[in-house]
């Protein structure tokens, strides 16, 4: 049976540096597929955004198995950005997409500046609503997040992507820097349109008694509910110290979580690794969402946008 | 096909034996639509910091009494949990999930090859054969008498007892199951009425084995692949498997692959 949110009053409709989502939910890239996937639960033409797979130009196959480990209120992953292409992207997913009136955000990766751009190029006359670049991928040996923790490729790459699209456009941000902000504003003043984070931390877990690393890779990306405090203060720093929008993310599983992102200064949240203990997640957490405002007297979700008191 | 994901009372929740359980649980939904090799993607209540859901392959599956059964082996601290749940608690369960068991079109005689807990998935095979009036054989191979769980439900649908095997040789051929399987193919080919189809599930050598046996014969052959699961419904691309067209989901692309696509 597929869940769609409940009506409401309330008005939950925002806009991530020119996306205009029909309310602050959206999926965590590489945890949704291109919804196909999920929407025999909910109904994903409802969801803000959905943020699809990470794409790359040619298609990658990505790293060897095992790709997942659990870990304590989380789990590990180095899937590595499999993706069959941009070209599969445009020819299947997207056209699904749009014909079932969703909103598509496409998270773009590359292992050199140039296939970022390219991938951006090759998606101009497809229906995409807004990107998210990815620069923050930890399960990649070229591009990811590579190019995401100096200053100086941030700016790099972001500016490229900002000539090659008047579409908005997100920067996702890795966690696995010294200072977030710096690289927040890098990516701002290179003409970002908005900033998502955060992307996994990189963890790693050992098999004691066979004396073996969980991940083939060794190391992957950690998320999951144990990631939430970090992922919130990360929200809450780079939200005072840039203008343009943010995209929360990391370990939100209800809606008192997405809260709780909007209330650090979040305009949008993204569900991850919820979708895969709840099929219907982002749907639970858009209600809860309505609920909340219902309950505290908010008429307009915006209203919680850095509404922390502190 | 739909997926759902249902609330699923639990009916029966008892060892068989070697710490391998059997639950019953009530997913009339489930129940209904679940096609031979097909799993079940269970989140065991009680377990919050384990937030993975973990996917057992349908043993049963009963649409006029819409229940589903699944056998589970007692390996980790989701297993460990499931076996502390009664009858009265629920599972919530999303399914049901893949591609299961393909035999070729007219065929006539089949072998099932189950290593352990493998005797699971491929028993709705067997019904399902002997009910189309494929002539069936199985074979059962277990760590010892009392792992060969599945030995008197394969027994009653195939009205004859399949051959075992077990590694301590407390009953039917000691060792490995694969000596009986190199003699089932031999047997029939000299009888001149061949093997079309092997179905395997087991440990990952048990089914390269098999696979390479189910080849040198001319068989077509089947294998049911396990991975570590996340999404379980196709999103995450965690479950890879290795195979002649690249990395593909154990999740919806398999579980079930012919054995000649699997790079093992």
């Amino acid at each position: 049976m597929q869940r769609i949110p409940k009506e409401t009053s309330v008005n939950l409709a925002v806009d991530l540096g020119g996306l205009a989502m029909k309310n602050p939910v959206t999926t965590a890239s590489g945890t949704f597929g291109a919804g196909m996937e999920y929407h025999d639960f909910v109904d994903v033409a409802a969801l803000g955004a959905v943020t699809t797979k990470g794409v790359s130009l040619n298609g990658w196959e990505g790293n060897a198995s095992p790709r997942i480990a659990e870990t304590p209120s989380g789990m590990l992953n180095s899937i590595g950005l499999q993706n069959p292409g941009v070209t599969h992207l445009k020819e299947v997913e997207l056209p699904w997409l749009a014909s079932i009136g969703a909103t598509a955000m496409v998270n773009v990766s590359g292992h050199s500046f140039d296939e970022y751009v390219a991938v951006i190029e090759a998606l101009e006359e497809a229906p995409v609503a807004a990107y998210e670049v990815n620069i923050s991928c930890p399960n990649v040996d070229a591009g990811g997040m590579t190019m995401g923790c100096h200053v100086p490729s941030v700016e790099k790459v972001v500016s490229l992507c900002r000539a090659a699209t008047k579409r908005p456009l997100i920067v996702k941000l890795t966690p696995n820097v010294t200072d977030v902000v710096e690289i927040a504003k890098a990516a701002e003043a290179a003409g970002a349109d908005g900033i998502s984070l955060i992307n996994t931390l990189l963890g790693m877990a050992i098999d004691a008694r066979t004396r073996t690393p969980l991940l083939a890779r060794v190391v992957g990306g950690f998320s999951g509910p144990a990631v939430k405090p970090v992922a919130l203060r990360m929200v809450w720093q780079v939200a005072q110290a840039v203008k343009v929008p943010v995209l929360g993310m990391g370990g939100i599983s209800t809606s008192t979580d997405a809260v709780e992102f909007m209330l650090a200064g979040a305009t949008a949240v993204a569900v991850g690794t919820a979708n895969f203990v709840n099929p219907t997640a982002t749907v639970d957490v858009i209600d809860g969402i309505i609920d909340y405002c219902e309950a505290q007297g908010v008429a307009d979700v915006n209203e919680l946008i850095g509404a922390l008191k502190c | 096909m739909t997926l759902c994901n249902e609330n699923a009372p639990i009916l029966v929740n008892e060892e068989m034996g070697c710490n391998i359980w059997l639950m019953t649980v009530r997913a009339p939904e489930i129940a209904a639509t679940a096609r031979p090799g097909q799993f079940v993607h269970v989140k065991v209540p009680g377990m919050e910091a384990h937030i993975l859901r973990r996917p057992f392959g349908v043993y049963a599956a009963d649409a006029e009494a819409g229940t589903v059964d699944m056998m589970y082996q007692v390996l980790g601290f989701g297993t460990e949990r499931m076996t502390e749940l009664a009858v009265g608690d629920a599972v919530e369960m999303i399914g049901p999930i893949g591609r299961g068991w393909q035999p070729p079109e007219g065929c006539k005689r089949a072998l099932i090859v189950a290593g352990g807990v493998g005797s699971a998935p491929l028993y709705p095979l067997a019904e399902e054969l002997t009910a189309a009036a494929v002539a069936t054989d199985a074979i059962l191979g277990a760590s010892t008498i009392d792992a060969l769980v599945a030995r008197e439900r394969y027994g009653a649908v195939l009205g004859c007892e399949p051959a075992c095997s077990t590694d301590d040789g407390t009953y039917g051929r000691a060792g490995f199951c694969t000596p009986l399987v190199e003699e089932a193919l031999a047997a029939a080919a000299a009888e001149g009425v061949p093997y079309d189809y092997v179905a395997c599930c087991g440990p990952e050598p048990l089914m390269k084995i098999v696979a390479a046996m189910a080849d040198a014969a001319g068989v077509f052959c089947e294998v049911s692949m396990e991975r570590r699961m996340a999404c379980g419904v196709g999103a995450c691309l965690s479950c890879v498997v290795d195979t002649v067209d690249g990395k593909r989901r154990a999740c919806v692309d398999g579980p079930v692959f012919p054995a000649s696509e699997v790079v093992w």
